[in-house]
């Protein structure tokens, strides 16, 4: 049992994260609300200290008095209703000066993952990151060393990371069903300085034609602007030119000193 | 300037291009009281050694070629891409006082100068030589050095990592996910989007309808 643990540690040393607790783990899989009710009830082995508050299923009609289930939900759909204590660590790490943490989500696990699970882990990451920085804050105002802090980087990693999957999974589908490439409509536009610019879309309630501080914003360039852009382009090639000579230089003279170098590409 | 701009400004060390780089960190107090900000120093060239090209790693055996501690072997304690330099363990050591104050003169320490890459040649771990090394792909399709005059690889070193984690003997804590459930699969492809699946799953029914609205 030990060994088989250590080897599958071994092969997948990249495989330990933060999420909730393991005791938890059946709610992951849980989806809808009212399933997650009756999973607390099935799950009533896995009651900790944690479950203080009496289940919410006992007498559902006294305390749901609400009877369309589409409009009303509760704000908890998990089991775990530890209100403020979620902004705090456990009390066993309390004092302590290093508190372990495992690496982690690589985009490559989270690849794997269906939605749902994205959406889950996405709040049990941003729980965590809210603990870690009420820690920070904590640790500031008592001016001393905050434990560990590699784990806000962890968490903050993993969280571009999920949003990343999000993205390309909502860009894919939005490629395929419609051919865009981007979700926020734009438009190549040239404004008055005479830079051509990719202008993204703002999203108004009224049209253009009657937005008086839309219509102030030029987007041509104006007579006078021109013989500006000229000495403009003057300067950029002036230091193009300059760039290039003092590249040049530099390897003639790295080649003196150093006479096996070949001469790069770039 | 935006507040979070202004405090990774304070965060990441900004360094002049003609930065004559030492052994100190750039953001240290040693580093900023040899190189403070309106200082020019003459020219260092640097050979460029491509980043593919370079051999010598942190933690390897190498003998010395050049210098007085010709002919000595020793471990590779830090390296310096920048100026290409190696430090290794007591080796090309000059002697100095350290914590000197008013009345006590210091302790003497024997301090270790950096040396050239190319004045530095790896060892080769079956003959325990010295040899010119070549990076060349196995058969599974592994980069590794070749030692040109054996031909044997010569493997990377084991370095401990910064957080002294050791892999193998990895216990998972309470919030740590198990190898099984992070590697578990359980997309399953579809035509919706997240927001889509994820109202489906917990019963949200959106009924309200969009505003018209114009984009420009």
């Amino acid at each position: 049992m030990g060994s088989a643990t250590s080897k599958m540690a071994a092969s997948s040393s990249a495989g330990r994260v933060l999420t909730l607790c393991k005791q938890f783990q059946n709610v992951f899989r849980i989806s809808s609300a009212t399933n997650a009710r009756q999973g607390a009830v099935s799950s009533a082995k896995c009651q900790t200290s944690l479950l203080r508050e009496k289940s919410p299923i006992v007498t559902p009609s006294w305390s749901n008095p609400i009877s369309s289930p589409g409009q009303y939900r509760a704000l908890h759909t998990t089991i775990s209703r530890r209100g403020l204590e979620e902004f705090f660590d456990s009390p066993e790490n309390w004092g302590e000066a290093n508190v372990k943490s495992g690496a982690p989500w690589t985009a490559k696990q989270l690849r794997t993952k269906s939605n749902e699970d994205l959406h889950k882990l996405w709040y049990v990451l941003l729980k965590e990151k809210n603990m870690l920085l009420t820690l920070e804050q904590e640790a500031k105002g008592q001016r001393v060393q905050m434990p560990s802090p590699e784990r806000l980087r962890k968490v903050e990693r993993s969280m571009i990371r999920l949003e990343t999957v999000a993205k390309e999974r909502e860009s894919a589908l939005r490629l395929l069903q419609t051919g865009q490439e981007k979700g926020r409509p734009g438009a190549w536009r040239r404004n008055i300085f005479g830079y051509v610019y990719w202008y993204r879309f703002k999203e108004y309630a009224i049209p253009w034609y009657m937005n008086r501080r839309y219509k102030r914003k030029r987007f041509y360039t104006p007579k006078f602007v021109e013989p500006h852009i000229r000495l403009r382009i003057e300067n950029y090639l002036r230091e193009r030119a300059r760039n290039e000579n003092l590249k040049k230089r530099r390897l003639t003279k790295l080649q003196e000193r150093f006479p096996q170098i070949k001469a790069p590409a770039s | 300037m935006r507040l979070t701009a202004l405090l990774s400004m304070a965060a990441r060390v900004i360094v002049p291009k003609d930065y004559r780089y030492g052994t100190n960190r750039p953001w240290t107090a040693a580093a900023k009281r040899l190189n403070p900000p309106g200082k020019r120093r003459r020219k260092v060239f640097v050979e460029p050694i491509a980043p593919e090209e370079w051999s010598v790693l942190k933690g390897d055996t190498v003998e010395i070629r050049k210098g007085n501690d010709k002919g000595k072997q020793g471990k590779v304690i830090q390296v310096f891409r920048r100026r290409n330099w190696v430090i290794l363990e007591g080796l090309n050591t000059h002697h100095r006082y350290i914590g000197k104050t008013a009345d006590y003169r210091g302790t003497y320490i024997a301090s270790e100068a950096p040396i050239l890459v190319r004045d530095v040649a790896l060892v080769d771990p079956s003959d325990r030589k010295p040899t010119e090394v070549e990076w060349r792909f196995t058969e599974e399709g592994e980069r590794v050095r070749v030692s040109l005059r054996t031909g044997r690889i010569i493997p990377k070193p084991v370095v401990e990592r910064r957080d002294g984690i050791v892999p193998q003997q990895w216990k998972d804590g309470p919030k740590d996910t198990s190898p099984e459930d992070a590697l578990e699969k359980t997309y399953i492809p579809s035509l919706k989007t997240l927001e889509e699946e994820v109202m489906e799953k917990l019963g949200i029914q959106e009924n309200r309808r969009h505003r018209t609205s114009y984009w420009y």
